[in-house]
């Protein structure tokens, strides 16, 4: 054989033998499971106690706990190009509630119908229940729970003799009142989420229930009500027309309105209740002046926060079912959840809202359970993703005030006729 | 060609013929497959896998967010590409002149190069904060709402790419301007040249050609651009910093319309493979008048 032949040969080889390398030996001895989940903030990490526990009571399995990106929009892409593969690699993941029907009807998820009896769901929150429910089948355990609420002022409120606003109008009057006799250029008045994301389409949600309206009707078209959409996009784009909210507010996220509240600088805040430990930290400007309302009711209907939160599913590719299921059935039972609270994570079981020793710690617990009964979920569709990416840039571009809301709405309509068609 | 000479050759393509093979394998394969896709209709999760043709281009020719998508491209590209450069060619320029301040200037400008981009624009995210961003501290306590509004976001995130890809033009730049010899200056300077005229007659047609390639291959990164505006802004307000790749991104990864998404990625790469060419055949037109 001539030098360079042999030369091609041994490049081949090599070649050969690194894709050998990669793959993995059979697995052998004790059962591994894994737990795929977002890091949990706060000063106590709840995971790795309880999955020790676990592993107690299930002698010869492991459980690996493996932490998702960040980002919610990142997490989502993990999963689907993980979980289109034959074998995820993982066995029990934590599911952001809009993501339950899309896994679900891509056949992801181990459906858990036959092994998740009615009465074992009914101590979480309805609305909990209802997102982990899709075509009359149970997908998800309720794990941790999330609703929109109104942050308001006690300080502020008092000092001008005003209770928290019942209704839009009066909470635009309140800012304009107090504003005008606090004469503080820096004090804004109502904050929310307007960035282009998914927490400004949850933000226009809570604005069209209010005004009787929703953004997915049940002939599965966008806008059902398009007038009455428009109309509560015009509110919202209004509110930063006319100062009641600052123009940021187009650019605001959770974080970004949470701190501007925190520091003082406005009077009113649509959040999520995870803002309630920080304004109550010890070195917080507001300490002990922030009070939690349900949102105010529009024309069209009461207020009402739209829930969130994350269930946890199973890899419909695992290997283990039982033990997996097992694993998920236990991070979700009352101890565990009662975990979270400890760890300021709201669980989605209701009873844990009204436990003595846990309200003592976390005085806000009733309150917070009643506006989390009152909440109302994101739309359960496999198409809500499909559905928020259509409609943010729309809504974005009444808020900046590029679009007339008629228009915003017509365009995102059109768009998404096109994608529904042809999903059919 | 001699007999060495091709043996030589031949040798020469046996070796690199692996190579060739692989660079195929994940160049050409997915390149062919992207097209293939986009003519279909392709969505896993509901079981929907049909050729549709050339349905998703018509439907892109009509499509609002598509032709914005396109003209934010662009317009990131031109702008980010010639700020990049002139500013590039500033640097460079003051760099030479420097002697002490030579290695701190350096450091500094390839410390920008070298940061991930993702942790660039979160730097740049808290210099634009609306109410404590140092932009607007120092532009005397302005409210400027850089990345919520429609007029302003775009620019704001061009800023973030030229402050984060202007030390790879200043580094050609400054390799280049080392090599021009002193002479060539200070016959300049005999011949009573200023300073102005110093530059466009003698550096710049120097560095003309290391730009022509700073340029071809910034404006290759900038019409894929994804990262910078995905972290600034994800793409509003309104869509005005949606460029065509997070649309794609988009249609791919959260709508899950596979063979949407796909064309997208095809107008990327048409876009992409355009402007290459066109590029190419600019140094071949120079090769041959040199």
């Amino acid at each position: 054989m001539s030098g360079r032949a042999t030369a091609l040969v041994k490049v081949l080889f090599v070649l050969l033998l690194s894709a050998g390398c990669a793959e993995r030996p059979a697995e052998r001895g004790p059962i591994t499971l894994v737990l795929k989940h977002a890091r949990i903030l706060g000063p106590a990490d709840p995971f790795p106690p309880l999955l020790r526990e676990f592993e107690a009571a299930h002698p010869g399995v492991r459980v690996r706990s493996e932490a998702l990106p960040w980002g919610s929009d990142e997490q989502h892409q993990f999963f689907v190009i993980n979980l289109e593969g034959r074998n995820a690699g993982f066995d029990v993941m934590m599911l952001d509630v809009i993501w339950v029907p899309e896994f679900a009807r891509a056949g992801w998820l181990l459906d858990l119908t036959d092994r998740v009896p009615p009465h074992e769901l009914a101590p979480y929150f309805p609305s909990a229940v209802a997102a982990a429910t899709w075509g009359g089948r149970t997908w998800a355990f309720p794990w941790n729970m999330n609703v929109g609420l109104l942050y308001y002022r006690t300080d502020l409120l008092a000092r001008y003799g005003l209770r928290p606003p019942r209704t839009w109008d009066e909470l635009v009057d309140q800012v304009g009142q107090i504003r005008a006799s606090e004469r503080d250029p820096r004090l804004d008045g109502y904050l929310w989420q307007g960035k282009q994301y998914e927490g400004m389409v949850v933000n226009a949600l809570e604005a069209l229930w209010a005004y009787g309206a929703d953004v997915l009707g049940a002939d599965g078209r966008a806008f059902p009500d398009p007038d009455r959409a428009a109309q509560a996009l015009g509110f919202l784009r209004r509110l930063i027309e006319t100062g009641v909210s600052p123009a940021w507010t187009t650019a605001a996220d959770e974080e970004l309105s949470r701190r501007a509240f925190g520091d003082g600088h406005a009077i009113f805040l649509r959040n999520w209740p995870y803002v309630l430990d920080l304004v109550e930290a010890p070195d917080s400007p507001v300490r002990g002046r922030v009070g939690i309302a349900p949102l105010p009711a529009g024309p069209g209907g009461p207020g009402a926060g739209s829930t969130g939160g994350a269930h946890l599913g199973v890899a419909r590719s695992t290997a283990h079912p039982d033990l997996a299921v097992a694993l998920a059935r236990f991070l979700t039972s009352e101890p565990a959840e009662r975990a979270l609270v400890r760890a300021t994570v709201y669980p989605a079981r209701t009873a844990l809202y009204h436990e003595p020793a846990l309200v003592a710690r976390n005085p806000w617990l009733p309150r917070i359970h009643d506006l989390m009964l009152a909440g109302r979920p994101r739309p359960v569709t496999p198409s809500y993703l499909l559905l928020s990416a259509t409609v943010q840039p729309e809504v974005s571009a009444v808020l900046v005030g590029l679009k007339p809301p008629a228009r915003a709405i017509a365009d995102a309509r059109r768009r998404l006729d096109y994608f529904m068609a042809s999903r059919r | 060609m001699t007999r060495r000479q091709r043996a030589d050759r031949r040798q020469g393509l046996l070796l690199t013929a692996p190579t060739m093979v692989v660079l195929a394998a994940l160049t050409v394969y997915p390149g062919v497959w992207v097209v293939w896709l986009s003519l279909q209709e392709r969505i896993p999760i509901f079981d929907v896998a049909r050729f549709t043709g050339l349905s998703h281009y018509v439907f892109l020719a009509g499509d609002s967010r598509f032709w914005n998508a396109t003209r934010t491209t662009l317009v990131f590209t031109i702008v980010s590409v010639a700020l990049e450069l002139v500013l590039g060619v500033l640097v460079a320029q003051a760099l030479v002149g420097q002697r002490r301040a030579r290695h701190v200037a350096f450091s500094l400008l390839l410390l920008a190069w070298a940061m991930p981009s993702v942790v660039t624009a979160k730097l740049f995210e808290w210099l634009y904060h609306p109410t404590a961003g140092l932009l607007n501290v120092l532009l005397g306590g302005r409210g400027y709402n850089w990345l919520g509004d429609a007029a302003l976001a775009l620019p704001a995130v061009i800023l973030a790419d030229v402050w984060r890809t202007l030390p790879f033009v200043a580094l050609l730049a400054y390799a280049r301007l080392l090599g021009i010899p002193r002479e060539v200056y200070e016959a300049a300077q005999v011949d009573g040249a200023g300073r102005l005229a110093t530059f466009f007659q003698i550096t710049l047609p120097m560095l003309r050609r290391v730009l022509t390639i700073a340029v071809l291959f910034r404006t290759l990164d900038a019409l894929r651009a994804f990262d910078v505006m995905f972290v600034l802004t994800g793409g509003g307000p309104a869509g005005t910093t949606e460029t065509l790749t997070i649309y794609a991104y988009r249609g791919l990864f959260q709508m899950l319309q596979l063979g949407f998404g796909a064309a997208l990625g095809v107008v990327v790469f048409a876009l992409v493979m355009a402007t290459a060419w066109a590029y190419l055949r600019l140094l071949r037109a120079e090769d041959a008048h040199a």
